[in-house]
């Protein structure tokens, strides 16, 4: 099985950060960045399998983000982060094509388990 | 509305008005019954005559007459007026209850951050005691950096929970000396994140001499607040520039809050501090905002100015009585003064 390409987006930059070396010892591609500019650029840069993205961002946000996602790399698969207080954004961020959403703090098993889930559906969905 | 903005000042509560529309009316009979004794005086009684008798008769009557009526109206009128001030206090105590569910949704949104940053911390310190980070050496550093890195979010948790302890520790004095820069600042620290998240730039013009009005730090905060939440929605997704401003003038203080955002259409002008009327979309605004505010403002002796160009923006200023120096009280919250940062 090849190594799953994923793109962590999070305006905190310390959560990108430590985050991505626990997702990197468990044997993942990490790419951290810090907007959803940023994650666009990176996207159009070099393929990815699955994002990680922040719903609350200063600048675009995350549903904004993951329009602009779907319109360049529609089989990319997105992964909300959410806290609580968004929820309700996470699940009309499901409606606008994301794979699945989090809450955050999430445990590290559940982060491996849907980015796993995540990418199994890009091979699926790729044929 | 042509270049300049549309100025309209709102008398707050309208029972008064009523009230000397009354009373105007009660004086009017003994008015004229004074123009015509004193005519009487002038003709010096020459001709009494019993039409002049008659007519004076009948106005002393008709004068008579109206006291119960005028009373009775009067009595209904301060009836209404309770009435209005309870349904008012009412209001205010439920709109500050519902501020506070706000404030509180957006500091649990807040506080999330620093928790998620603490849980992948010691996740990552758990990872390298379990021999995740190679050489022992490089693991240490690691795990000093993590721990480091815990206590900063801590600290930063425990500012946001401070916000919502000042909140809540104001207390309702009525008649407290209130530093209007000081106050403005604070409320703006409460919608730091709401800043955040949008492009908003925040420009301040406050006196150098704080402006101190006598007032309850927690009604008037709770006007600042609907005041700089309204020019914050104005502005909406696209942002654009808040202007906190303050200003003194003998007797009179000023705070007043602008911003570039769509402004106000006309015809919403005369009816802005009605209840329930909003323009915002449904769902977003009760209209209960500026209702409350202006009470509270005019319960203070004071009125709310509007000034708005379509299009332009608005400017809500706040006129207050000023407190005369007396020994001031500091604006109470504690310790901890907020310095609200200007994103963008």
């Amino acid at each position: 099985m090849r190594v799953i390409r994923l793109l962590l987006v999070d305006d905190e930059e310390r959560f990108v950060e430590t985050l991505g070396k626990r997702l990197t010892a468990r044997g993942l591609y990490v790419e951290g960045t810090h907007s959803g500019e940023a994650a666009l650029a990176l996207l159009q840069a070099r393929p990815f399998d699955v994002v990680l993205l922040d719903v609350r961002m200063p600048g675009m946000d995350g549903i904004q983000a993951l329009r602009e996602i779907k319109k360049v790399q529609p089989l990319v698969q997105v992964i909300l982060l959410s806290g609580n207080a968004s929820i309700n954004t996470a699940v009309e961020g499901m409606r606008l094509g994301a794979a699945d959403y989090l809450l955050k703090p999430a445990e590290i098993e559940e982060v491996m388990a849907k980015v796993e889930e995540a990418f199994e559906k890009k091979r699926l969905e790729e044929g | 509305m042509g270049g300049r903005g549309e100025i309209k000042a709102i008398a707050p509560v309208g029972g008064r008005s009523l009230r000397t529309a009354v009373l105007a009316l009660a004086a009017l009979p003994a008015l004229v019954l004074l123009a015509f004794a004193l005519l009487l005086a002038l003709t010096g009684g020459r001709r009494p005559g019993a039409l002049a008798g008659l007519l004076l008769l009948a106005l002393c009557a008709v004068l008579l007459a109206s006291i119960p009526l005028i009373l009775h109206l009067l009595h209904r009128l301060s009836a209404m007026e309770r009435q209005g001030a309870a349904f008012y206090h009412e209001l205010t105590r439920l709109a500050k209850v519902a501020s506070l569910g706000e404030v509180s949704s957006s500091i649990a949104h807040d506080l999330n951050n620093p928790l998620a940053i603490m849980n992948e911390e010691a996740g990552w310190v758990m990872d390298l005691l379990q021999g995740a980070g190679g050489d022992e050496r490089a693991a240490r550093e690691e795990i000093r950096h993590s721990v480091e890195q815990i206590q900063i979010q801590i600290r930063r948790s425990r500012e946001i929970t401070q916000r919502i302890l000042n909140w809540a520790r104001d207390t309702d004095e009525p008649a407290a000396a209130v530093d209007l820069n000081l106050l403005l600042n604070k409320t703006l620290y409460l919608l730091e994140s709401d800043l955040q998240r949008v492009q908003v730039r925040v420009v301040k013009r406050l006196a150098s001499v704080p402006p101190v009005a006598a007032g309850s730090v927690a009604e008037l905060r709770q006007v600042f607040l609907n005041l700089m939440k309204n020019a914050l929605d104005a502005m909406g997704e696209t942002g654009g520039t808040l202007t906190i401003a303050t200003s003194s003038s003998p007797g009179e203080v000023r705070a007043s809050i602008g911003d570039t955002g769509s402004g106000i259409p006309p015809e919403a002008l005369p009816r802005l501090f009605e209840p329930f009327f909003t323009t915002k979309e449904e769902g977003k605004g009760t209209g209960l905002g500026l209702a409350i505010s202006s009470w509270i403002v005019g319960k203070l002796g004071g009125r709310i100015e509007v000034e708005s160009t379509p299009g332009q923006g608005a400017v809500f200023t706040v006129v207050l009585p000023a407190r005369t120096s007396e020994a001031m009280e500091p604006c109470n919250g504690g310790s901890h003064a907020g310095h609200p940062t200007a994103a963008g």
